[in-house]
């Protein structure tokens, strides 16, 4: 090996063996950006005019200036306050991934100075002889040279499950080929190793096929999610709106003779009651909330707005093994007695229902028990037969848990039948055999069983057992064995045929010296028993999940890298193809015409090969995933699953796509929702993913759709729910502006409405259950079906809204009346109101009113205002329950967290109210309890409208109603 | 259907119509009857809140009492600066005093009110809408701060004078029984700079005999009873900050956040 002095200096050279992480934004980077981000620009203008006004009016000396200064502050906190809650649920989302990647530091045993020394793998060099054993991980890029019945698994690199072997030969120019290189991050495996493995270090960190793979994924952009873009476009929208309106009212102010720093403070004014600025903390709550709804679902959501984008997924293209199927292979069908029997596949059998009666089956039973070398780990007997593991390859895994399922104790069976002598599979025989005593006493004779390739076991037969008795293998027996091997083959099952033989007492007396290698026993003229066919089988939960997306509008395209005939009769079974559905080439076969005649259009499903596909343009890829609606891409390699991926995005898809080796981080990265294993998942995988299948089950991806189709629909009634009172707090200013009122509503009265009391009530829409069935419904588009659309804008905008503005003046102009100032005279009114020096102002009555006391009334009128609004919104929350159908087919008590909204948001109100009324720097006075009351009927009205609109739209859809009420 | 009327039957057609032809003129159709609805409900509600008010006395008062004070001569600021030998510093403040003392002219009080008992309020009982008789407040009350012998209210001679005035509130009875009176001080600095100040009506009260107020509607020609302040020597060519007060039961002044209930400031600086 290297001596330690020569390694250092390659370290020093090289760096560490390990993965560079992906560039990371530092942390003051992403802080400062949720400061500036969404409406928070609007915010700090307003901040900074305030403290623009402040300073003229300290300047000049007017008594409320220091109003000015509080308010600005109040803005910059709540900027810096938002601004800190979304960064910290953004690092929280963040720290889910840490646990994961928390990776125990692997230790390698590497020969320096002639010695062998355990080192950490980070300090491997390239040029360093390190030894392997079954079960390690291989610690860097290494050539064997010296190897031994060695085998990896590189399914964390290329996806493919089976094992490969390994050797000290060289066999193919590219190193992903060849025998004799073992790859970073692969699995050595435990159970095919005799011996050891030793290997040199040809490659470390960054330079191994895995790191250049892992640096080809950060390679691929991050795109904004589409949740991102539908609430850019809502801020866009909001701001729009409140610049406009500002910059108008500006404009109308300074023309109507207003000074300009008065309509600066007007300005201010406009911007907070226009920016709703709870709201986008309220969604990322609502999305975390989601969030951890689907991590129940074992669905892990890395970034929270991933939650959504399964909700508008259109396409999904899923992995085979271990996503759809069990990942384990089982016994899915029998044949003997010519006949074909299925077997219970199911994720949680305990006995087999087919007919064991027949004499033939006892046979076969003892041939599949003793014939097979895998053995349950000790130490599980009270565990379930199917969860127990398993030392052996995945078909003799099968076979064991099938025997143990029938049989009983296989153990036993295998006690009672003495092994005598054994000749492991190999590739070249294509059998396995062994021999035994029989556990009859009296019977002294030995029973020699094999298994292998059906056809091979064939060739050595002479004999069939047809109901447990040995007949002749004519030519219409043999007909019929290949009928029937060719239709389990064409399931894509794995095909085992069994034979045995009783080895005559006499030629094999007790004391025979069986030799494996000269083979002193008869190994043809055997006697054919039967067939067994496994198949890794679809997980139970699957097929419903798949017609659930289906229904759903979702398309499924399957991604494997196995065989098209497996991956096609996977397909079948799980319902991706569905059973009336053909490909192209089943018409073909059908109307017994050459494929090239076929009309591709007929043909609704299609299976293309990873051959046929790395021929393909984009247009040809293109023209399959429009013209097809059931698709399989089988034999594809990871990195073709990238141009899969990149074609659906074409048509305008949202993409989810499942993966759990390094190969698949780039298709990760690129699809709109990257799905990683959390089981069977490589790290690069999780990493590259937005979101993690904690049980590697396809079914919990449609789950996370339907919360993610439900968030969308309650955002859109959170987001109108807070967009209607904007109006009712910007009513305010213009009509203070233009008809020159005492100011109705003061801007930290409107933070109180948009912090205080409306958070909870429009975080409690967020629990609201589905109005009718989600999944029944296709995908909403990228680009048409937008959160915040026109109708709903302008629903509550200028119904609702302008219904909330009324009646909170309705309570503003009660106020001012029962104290003596009836509305004629506020009028007008507002440069005396005012004016600091004027203390004895008229009201309607004669009598004459101080500052102090006009400021008071003032105050009064702003709580009158804010609980008419608090009371109006009571109503809003009850009608954004439904968009379509009336509250009572919802159920008013079936959201209980809708109640706990409208009791804290009746609590703050009356805490501010009558708690806080003495803090005069609040602005909120203890109000009259009538007051309370004077917007009720509008509430009412609110509900009562509402409910007209929804009768309309159920009675009349596709109407002109329909089509400008429904948001 | 055919008990419904016509247009509600046009109505719901059009709400279920399809034709694209009529959509923009069907939504401002439509708002132009949401909003004409809304705001006939507006009106109603108002109405019907107007008529639960009182003409005469407004339905809550605890906001306007107790009173506040205000001073006359009123230009824009609680500061009275002038020089004397320039009228043009001091005329502006003589005229708004001449302008505010027209309803108090004699003429026009004895024309207008009646003579009332002095010592004790005046209360006429009666229905609420019948009109009430107000009490002669007459300038010549105001002695050497009426401006009859001396137009220019002393401001000719550095010794101006200021009117103060107790705000109007409907029903109430300031003192409970004695007359509210007024003093002044310097408020802040040295007591010296305001030596002497001679006070009119009656040593600085406010007669009972012009209480109740009984508000616009049937109290029309009730004018405020006024207190004059002659401040006969104050320091010159200085600012005098002078705080004025009321004295009397009932009568708050020491309320810190509203500095002109029961009080007032204003500072003096007039230069010889």
């Amino acid at each position: 090996g290297l001596t330690s002095a020569r390694a250092a200096e390659i370290l020093a050279r090289d760096g560490p063996n390990a993965l560079t992480p992906p560039k990371s934004t530092p942390e003051i980077i992403k802080f400062l950006k949720q400061m500036v981000g969404g409406f928070s620009i609007l915010l700090w203008v307003g901040a900074f005019l305030c403290w623009i006004a402040f300073g003229i009016q300290l300047a000049q000396g007017v008594s409320s200036a220091f109003d000015n200064l509080y308010l600005g502050v109040v803005l910059a906190l709540v900027v810096i306050l938002t601004g800190i809650f979304a960064y910290y649920q953004e690092a929280k989302s963040t720290n889910i991934m840490a646990s994961f990647s928390k990776m125990i530091p692997q230790q390698a045993l590497v020969i320096r100075d002639a010695e062998k020394k355990e080192v950490p793998a980070e300090q491997l060099v390239v040029g360093d002889v390190v030894e392997i054993k079954g079960g390690d991980r291989i610690p860097a890029d290494i050539r064997l040279i010296f190897a031994q019945g060695c085998k990896v698994d590189n399914s964390s690199l290329t996806g493919e499950s089976e094992p490969q072997s390994r050797s000290c030969d060289f066999t193919h120019e590219n190193p992903l080929e060849t025998k004799n290189i073992a790859f970073y991050s692969t699995t050595c495996l435990e159970a095919f190793l005799p011996g050891t493995a030793t290997g040199m270090v040809i490659n470390t960190g960054d330079h191994t096929i895995i790191g250049r793979i892992a640096s080809l994924a950060s390679g691929v952009g991050n795109e904004k999610t589409p949740i991102a873009l539908e609430i850019e476009h809502f801020v866009h929208i909001v701001a729009g709106v409140a610049v406009s309106i500002g910059v108008l009212f500006f404009i109308i102010a300074v023309s109507m003779k207003y000074k300009v720093l008065d309509s600066i403070i007007f300005l201010i004014g406009i911007i907070v009651a226009n920016v709703p600025e709870g709201l986008l903390a309220t969604v990322t709550v609502s999305l975390s909330l989601t969030a951890k709804r689907m991590a129940k679902k074992n669905c892990l959501v890395k970034n929270l707005e991933a939650v959504e984008t399964l909700g508008s997924t259109s396409i999904i293209c899923s992995d085979k093994t271990g996503t759809l199927t069990q990942n384990r292979m089982t016994v899915a069908h029998l044949w003997f007695d010519n006949q074909i029997y299925s077997a219970d596949t199911s994720e949680d059998q305990t006995t087999q229902s087919f007919d064991q009666s027949s004499q033939s089956w006892p046979a076969l039973s003892k041939i599949v028990a003793l014939c097979n070398r895998a053995e349950f780990k000790p130490g599980q007997g009270n565990l379930p037969i199917m969860k127990r593991v398993v030392v052996g390859d995945a078909s003799e895994t099968a076979l064991l848990k099938f025997s143990e399922v029938v049989l009983g104790d296989v153990m036993d069976v295998r006690k009672r039948n003495r092994k005598l002598a054994e000749i492991p599979f190999n590739s070249t025989n294509k059998f396995q055999l062994s021999i035994h005593e029989t556990e009859d006493p009296n019977d002294k004779r030995f029973l020699l069983v094999m298994k292998g390739a059906p056809e091979r076991i064939l060739e050595r037969c002479s004999t069939i057992m047809i109901n447990g008795e040995e007949k002749p293998l004519d030519e219409e027996r043999a007909e019929a064995f290949q009928t029937a091997y060719m239709e389990l083959g064409g399931l894509g099952e794995r095909v085992l045929g069994f034979c045995h033989l009783y080895l005559p007492e006499d030629e094999f007396p007790d004391t025979y010296p069986f030799d494996t290698d000269s083979m002193n026993f008869p190994t043809s003229n055997l006697c054919f028993v039967g067939l067994l066919s496994m198949i890794d089988p679809p997980r139970s939960t699957v097929p419903d999940a798949v017609s659930k997306c289906r229904s759903a509008g979702i398309k499924v395209i399957m991604v494997t890298g196995d065989h098209p005939i497996t991956a096609k009769a996977i397909a079948k079974s799980v319902g991706i193809i569905s059973a009336n559905s053909e490909t192209v080439e089943d018409i073909a076969k059908r109307l017994n015409v050459p494929v090239e005649q076929v009309n591709k259009e007929d043909a609704r499903a299609a299976v293309i090969n990873g051959m046929e596909l790395k021929d393909m343009t984009a247009e040809q890829l293109d023209e399959i995933l429009i013209n097809h609606s059931e698709i399989v891409f089988a034999r594809t390699s990871p990195q073709q699953k990238l141009i899969i991926v990149e074609g659906c995005q074409r048509q305008d898809a949202v993409v989810a796509v499942t993966g759990d080796g390094v190969n698949d981080s780039p298709a990760l990265k690129k699809a709109d929702i990257g799905i990683a294993m959390g089981i069977a998942g490589s790290d690069a995988a999780k990493n590259a993913a937005d979101m993690i299948l904690l049980d590697d089950n396809f079914a919990s991806i449609v789950t996370g759709v339907e919360e993610g189709r439900l968030i969308f629909d309650n955002l859109k009634k959170t987001i109108a729910y807070t967009l209607t009172k904007n109006i009712a707090e910007l009513c305010p200013f213009l009509i203070y502006i233009i008809a020159s009122i005492p100011l109705p509503i003061g801007t930290i009265t409107i933070l109180f409405i948009d912090l205080g009391t409306d958070i909870i009530p429009s975080v409690a829409l967020a629990y609201e259950k589905a109005e009718s069935d989600i999944m029944n419904r296709r995908p909403r588009h990228k680009k048409r079906d937008r959160l915040v659309n026109e109708q709903l804008a302008v629903y509550s905008y200028l119904q609702i809204g302008i219904l909330q503005s009324i009646g909170a003046f309705l309570a503003y102009f009660t106020v001012y009346a029962e104290q003596g100032f009836l509305p004629y005279t506020l009028l007008g009114l507002r440069v005396n109101w005012e004016n600091d020096y004027n203390n004895d102002i008229e009201d309607s009555y004669g009598q004459e009113w101080t500052r102090y006391q006009r400021t008071y009334l003032q105050w009064t009128g702003y709580t009158a205002f804010f609980v008419s609004i608090t009371i109006q919104q009571v109503a809003d929350l009850i009608i954004r329950k439904t968009r379509r159908n009336s509250l009572f087919q919802q159920g008013l008590f079936r959201n209980k967290v809708i109640w706990v909204g409208i009791f804290s948001q009746i609590t703050i109100a009356l805490i501010l109210c009558y708690g806080l009324g003495s803090v005069t720097a609040l602005n909120f006075t203890p109000l009259r309890v009538q007051y309370w009351f004077v917007a009720m009927p509008y509430a009412i009205l609110i509900w009562v409208y509402d409910e007209i609109r929804k009768l309309f739209i159920r009675q009349y859809p596709g109407s002109w109603w329909d089509k400008n009420m429904y948001y | 259907s055919s008990l419904l009327p016509k247009t509600v039957l046009w109505i719901l057609d059009c709400i279920n119509s399809e034709c694209p032809l009529c959509l923009p003129g069907l939504i401002l159709f439509f708002y132009f009857v949401l909003y004409l609805f809304l705001a006939g409900m507006f009106s109603f509600c108002m109405y019907m809140m107007l008529l639960t008010l009182s003409p005469y006395t407004p339905t809550h008062r605890d906001r306007v009492s107790p009173p506040g004070v205000m001073i006359r001569p009123y230009l824009h600021g609680f500061t009275i600066a002038f020089n004397v030998s320039e009228p043009s510093t001091w005329k502006p403040y003589v005229n708004s005093m001449h302008h505010f003392l027209q309803a108090y002219n004699n003429n026009v009080q004895e024309e207008k009110n009646i003579e009332c008992q002095a010592g004790q309020y005046f209360i006429q009982d009666g229905a609420e809408s019948k009109e009430k008789k107000a009490c002669q407040f007459k300038r010549s009350q105001l002695h050497s701060c009426s401006g009859i012998e001396d137009p220019t209210f002393g401001y000719s001679t550095g010794q101006p004078c200021i009117l103060l005035k107790m705000n109007r509130i409907i029903g109430y009875r300031p003192g409970y029984g004695t007359p509210v009176s007024v003093d002044c001080a310097i408020q802040k600095g040295n007591a010296s700079a305001l030596r002497s100040v001679d006070f009119y009506p009656g040593n600085g009260t406010f007669d009972l005999m012009y209480y109740p107020y009984y508000g616009k509607l049937t109290h029309v020609n009730y004018t405020s009873p006024l207190v004059a302040m002659h401040f006969t020597d104050v320091k010159k060519n200085d600012f005098v900050p002078i705080q004025c007060r009321l004295n009397g039961e009932g009568i708050v002044s020491d309320v810190n956040k509203d500095r002109f209930l029961g009080r007032i400031t204003f500072t003096l600086s007039i230069t010889m």
